[in-house]
């Protein structure tokens, strides 16, 4: 068995769905014959059990011959073992296959994710690249895993088909006709079925969903009330989806019988007429039994190649929900010859809002829109969705410098910052040669250290839920001051945190960055009071520079952002 | 708080009792599904019989007649046993789902009675891991795995039954299944469980750093953390693959002795048989008949043994949902009514953790109608002492009353109509608006919750909505800024109006510059009501009648904001700080 997953996933055609499950059938070919070959020995030896049943009744019992009956009884043990021994192969080749397809999906998804990086959540909902790892990826799984048993079915088909016609033409032309007959029979069946069971599906999902979101929403309710309310509700979904429930048990019970019906019809049918035969001498009781297995055997082909068609549809869909997400390019583009990159210290500018970011310093941009200074930080970071060529650094363009120099020099820090899962020392010191202590003394995260059992060791869990708003917003503070980069952007970093942490962290954060350059966009009076210099923006454009108290004291908009409902009190 | 312990597990006897108690619960159901099942499965029975007398008569010559006179038997008792297992398939599902809605439904009624310190400790994740995984697979186990069992075991019995009624002696053959049979399944049961439990943990691994990457993708670019990305993906890949080779040796080496212990009957059947038959002791009808039977017996052992480990992982799902009502309540109904309004906290002290109390003795005496904020550095205590004051948690020693009154002897539907509490987490339930403002006062009209909405500044916003108060919000509704979640809080408080009110940093996601705007249209419409704040901004302290500041687990200061300015303590630097002056 080889090793998963694959170091390097490859490149895949994602031209179409129907190319993308042939690129991926072409990495895994030699498994995927592999579970083909045994699948066919394995399906065989059950179809020729019958034969040989058959004729151990006939020669054996019936001859009263006990050579004979020994050498059929070892025959048909051969065979089982045989069937045993393919059949287990089958499964670890299926399974194998199984699981090449889903990781090199998850390997392909990730790697995309990663190389679309911010471009992402502005090119398709999140929602919709994580079902791939959710739910699309069985999907094309199943696909590589059932092709061993469906080449099966079609051998094993064939040859109980050419044993009956040697037999019997008439009973042969009953089983060739027949059986995809009684395939095309089911199919409309299945039509209403699939469609009340996906109301049922999509109302216990939602029955589901409601039930999340009480558990998410109990705190709430503990404070104020209402959980009667929401158990009434919950009561009336869960009533609801039983009926749903109950409607689709009506047809698919149905359908139970008709699975025991149609099939059994075939075996009354086969059985008359070889029977039939039995009475004029034109086959053996042996023959009859044998008949009456091959019948019954019949139906495991059947529902292998109905299962291939169903899967291979699903799959489909999945593959080019695949595809879609593949097929997508970043918004930021790689310039094709990178100018070298500005000396150490060099100064960062905007020429659209003017603002001047001198090196060495801690920087604080004020704005009287909120979002002004978000889309600015966006665009010192080269992040913004829209590519300009108005910030340079040290003279030099963001645009004509390669994407790793930028993230390298310039780290934006904003308030969607994510907090990964992992050891909190690892997650604090992303890149490995950070100060985890230093840092998080300067976001005064002290306290949140102390709370955890195993301290830097503790385990973050997804996302950082386990810690509270202002705490994970400290802890991405203090991720952002370890990676210590040479200049750094810090979105509203204290927008969550009470006035006391506000205050040690506006302390603490200057003497950090002692001689790195840093911007931090804020309205707080505790953060701009402890910062180098204030860049003041009014509608996207800096209209004055300096020091809080200067700013406070000589520019009337700027007192009115910072301390404006204050002022009209006192 | 970020210590951990997890919610109880019921034990294994109590989930019998209770699945003794369900069947009880609908005698008729249960016993008219199983009776159905019985006869369908009887009916399948008479097929090998039928074969192996038309085989007899073959072999010792018959007419046409005779065999269509078979095969008319052959297809009624086709017809039969399809019209049987219709019916009884239905009727079993019925029951399920009927089971199912009652146990998802208790389960729920229980978390919603759960005391909030203990969801807290065992952190959400573990309820919404019950709510939602524990509840599907219970869901599969019943609604699948438990009716293909009961019909697996009912015909295996059966079958095994009728190839005993051919003779006594088919009995020997079947007993070669038997060392195969329980040695490789015990063998594999005592490892499957665990095994398809790591795989499991193992796939939702690889999802969640998927929606971790892919939710931060933007992180992951601005922290040049792509490679790191990839190689955590392939290590959980490679975890996975680890639990998936281990689940798949353990079925290596029990699917071919289960194989073995399906083929050695049948084989011996036809041995033992052919040789009683030359013996002249049973006929070849009998030989025949029987070697059907053993075969028959294949399909449904091989289901009840595949089944096994699904309902091993149902049970222990069933277990997990049965143990949220273990949880012990931690409030005392006393019956006593309070003679007053004013709330009371007389040397309290708690704990999360034994041995390491957050709150160190503390001593608040409130006026009625007085609005006191309460301020200071993260990790003090502030919550903690909202949360006592709100009546969620009993204090460790000490006491918090209103009129006399320890909160915690309160009902909790009484309680709400005495004390409030609003935190700064905005859920935002899937439902209407209207819904999200009423929850804690069904039936309010339409005037009411606008006026609510009102209070708290959020009519501009509720006015631009195309469906105004019947707009869907919550998870997959329209979308509302966390301020605005924060405003529906607060509208909901607004409606419930009870007499004390604890607001902990409830403004603090709203921009300051509305934030305040709020906080002053929301003090008018709560004149006379008491409050006490935690203000996450100093204007809120300001604003107040008194203001405490918590350090440490104790009230440091307490007064008047212009009192503590006036004293020069801790208060007062920050304030100067703040206000720029510093």
């Amino acid at each position: 068995m080889r090793t998963l997953p694959v170091a390097d996933p490859g490149t895949p055609d994602h031209r179409s769905p129907g190319r993308f499950l042939w690129w991926l059938a072409r990495q895994q070919l030699p498994t995927l014959a592999g579970g083909m070959a045994f699948g066919i020995v394995w399906m065989s030896c059950q179809a020729v059990m019958p034969a040989v049943l058959g004729r151990a009744i006939d020669r054996g019992v019936a001859d009263k011959d006990q050579q004979q009956l020994l050498f059929w009884a070892g025959v048909m043990l051969l065979i089982g073992l045989l069937q045993a021994v393919t059949g287990i192969m089958r499964h670890r080749f299926a399974v194998t296959n199984w699981l090449t397809a889903s990781y090199r999906i998850v390997q392909l998804t990730t790697r995309q994710s990663v190389r679309l990086g911010g471009s992402l959540p502005r090119k398709v909902s999140t929602g919709e690249v994580i079902a791939i790892g959710t739910t699309d990826l069985s999907h094309i799984g199943n696909v590589m895993d059932v092709t061993a048993r469906f080449a099966g079915a079609i051998v094993s088909f064939l040859l109980v088909s050419a044993i009956l016609l040697s037999t019997s033409v008439q009973l042969g032309l009953v089983v060739l006709i027949g059986v995809p007959l009684l395939l095309l029979l089911m199919g409309p069946l299945l039509k209403p079925l699939q469609s009340r069971s996906a109301t049922e599906r999509q109302m216990r999902s939602d029955l589901s969903n409601t039930g999340t979101d009480i558990v998410s929403g109990l705190r709430v309710l503990r404070g104020i009330g209402g959980e009667g309310v929401f158990l009434d509700r919950y009561r009336r979904e869960s009533q609801a989806t039983r009926t749903a429930a109950v409607n689709v048990a009506k047809l698919q019970s149905v359908l139970d019988a008709l699975q025991v019906f149609l099939p059994g019809v075939f075996v009354v049918l086969v059985v008359w007429l070889g029977a039939r035969s039995a009475v004029t001498g034109d086959i053996s009781a042996g023959e009859l039994v044998a008949f009456y297995g091959y019948s019954a055997f019949l139906m495991l082909p059947l529902r292998t190649a109905t299962e291939f068609a169903n899967k291979l549809i699903r799959g489909r869909v999945a593959a080019s929900r695949v595809c879609r997400v593949l097929a997508l390019e970043p918004d930021v583009v790689e310039p094709t010859s990178p100018a070298s990159p500005p000396a150490p210290a060099s100064e960062l500018y905007d020429a659209r809002s003017g603002l001047r970011v001198r090196p060495g310093l801690l920087t604080a941009v004020v704005s009287d829109q909120p979002d002004d200074s978000a889309l600015l930080a966006d665009r010192l970071g080269l992040c913004a969705a829209e590519q300009d060529d108005e910030v340079s650094l040290g003279g030099i363009p963001l645009t004509s410098l390669r994407h790793a120099d930028i993230r390298e020099r310039i780290m934006v820090s904003d308030t969607g910052a994510a907090l990964f899962a992992g050891r909190l020392a690892d997650r604090i010191d992303e890149r490995g040669n950070g100060d985890v202590e230093k840092a998080l003394f300067t976001a005064s995260a002290e306290d949140i250290l102390e709370g955890l059992p195993d301290g830097l060791d503790s385990v973050v869990t997804e996302k950082g839920r386990s810690f509270s708003g202002g705490q994970r917003q400290r802890l991405v503070l203090a991720r952002a001051l370890a990676a210590d980069p040479e200049i750094l952007v810090l979105v509203e970093p204290t927008s969550a945190v009470d006035a006391h942490t506000e205050a040690r962290v506006a302390a603490r954060l200057r003497a950090h960055r002692d001689g790195r350059t840093t911007v931090v966009t804020t309205v707080s009076p505790l953060l701009l009071d402890a910062v180098d210099e204030v860049a003041f923006m009014v509608d996207g454009r800096v209209v004055a520079v300096g020091t809080h108290a200067e700013l406070l004291a000589d520019v009337t908009a700027y007192r009115r952002v910072v301390v404006r409902d204050v002022e009209a009190v006192l | 708080m970020s210590v951990t312990t997890r919610l109880p597990i019921t034990d294994g006897k109590a989930v019998r009792r209770y699945v003794g108690q369900v069947a009880h619960r609908h005698p008729r159901l249960l016993w008219t599904a199983l009776g159905l099942h019985v006869l369908a499965a009887l009916t399948a029975l008479a097929a090998p019989r039928l074969l192996g007398g038309l085989v007899e008569s073959v072999e010792n010559g018959t007419t046409r007649s005779h065999v269509d006179e078979i095969v008319m038997w052959l297809a009624l008792f086709l017809v039969l046993q399809s019209v049987l297992t219709r019916y009884a398939r239905y009727r079993s599902q019925v029951m399920g789902e009927l089971v199912l809605a009652e146990l998802r439904e208790d389960f729920v009624a229980n978390t919603l009675a759960l005391p909030v310190g203990i969801v807290e400790a065992a952190g959400s994740g573990d309820l919404l891991t019950r709510t939602g995984s524990d509840i599907d697979q219970l869901g599969w186990s019943v609604r699948w795995a438990l009716p293909e069992w009961t019909i697996a075991v009912v015909s295996a019995i059966l079958t095994f039954a009728a190839a005993l009624s051919v003779g006594w002696w088919v009995f020997l053959p079947c007993l070669l299944a038997m060392p195969p049979l329980v040695v490789g399944l015990r063998w594999y049961l005592a490892r499957a469980k665990d095994g398809y439990l790591a795989e499991t943990a193992s796939y939702s691994q690889i999802t969640t750093t998927l929606s971790e990457t892919v939710e931060g993708s933007r992180t992951v670019e601005a922290l040049g953390l792509g490679a790191k990305r990839v190689e955590l993906c392939d290590d959980d890949c490679a975890k996975s693959f680890e639990a998936e080779k281990y689940t798949l040796h353990l079925r290596t080496v029990f699917f071919p002795s289960m194989e073995l212990s399906y083929l050695l009957p049948v084989v011996g059947t036809l041995l033992f048989g052919g040789w009683l038959y030359t013996r002249g002791e049973v006929s070849l009808a009998e030989v025949t008949t029987a070697t059907l039977y053993v075969q028959m017996l294949i399909d449904p052992v091989d289901r009840i043994v595949s089944i096994l480990d699904e309902l091993q992982l149902g049970a222990a799902s069933l277990a997990r949902l049965l143990g949220v009502a273990q949880v012990p309540d931690d409030r005392e109904v006393s019956g006593r009514t309070p003679s007053s309004e004013k709330l009371d906290a007389d040397d309290v002290r708690f704990s999360y953790v034994e041995g390491r109390d957050v709150l160190h003795g503390i001593d608040l005496d409130v006026g009625v109608g007085e609005r006191i904020a309460m301020v200071g550095p993260s990790g003090a205590g502030k919550s903690t002492l909202g949360r006592l004051l709100a009546g969620i948690h009993p204090p460790r020693t000490g006491a918090v009353t209103v009129g006399d009154v320890g909160l915690v002897e309160l009902p909790l539907g009484d309680l709400r109509g005495h004390v409030a509490l609003v935190t700064q987490e905005h859920h935002v339930f899937v439902g209407t608006l209207r819904e999200n403002v009423v929850l804690a006062r069904p039936g309010s009209s339409d005037d009411a919750v606008r006026d609510a909405l009102g209070a708290v500044d959020a009519l501009e916003w509720v006015d631009l909505l195309p469906a105004g108060l019947d707009t869907v919000v919550g998870s997959g509704g329209r979308a509302v800024t966390a301020a605005q979640a924060q405003q529906i809080a607060l509208a909901r408080l607004v409606l419930a109006d009870p007499h004390t009110l604890v607001l902990d940093e409830a403004t603090s996601l709203i921009d300051p510059r509305a934030a305040r705007h709020l906080e002053r249209s929301l003090a008018a419409v709560l004149e006379g009501r008491t409050v006490i704040a935690i203000a996450h901004r100093l204007f809120s302290a300001h604003d107040a009648d008194r203001v405490a500041v918590v350090e440490d687990g104790l009230i440091a200061e307490f007064g008047s904001h212009d009192d503590l300015v006036a004293a020069g303590g801790s208060y007062a630097a920050l304030w100067e700080s703040w206000h720029g002056k510093g």
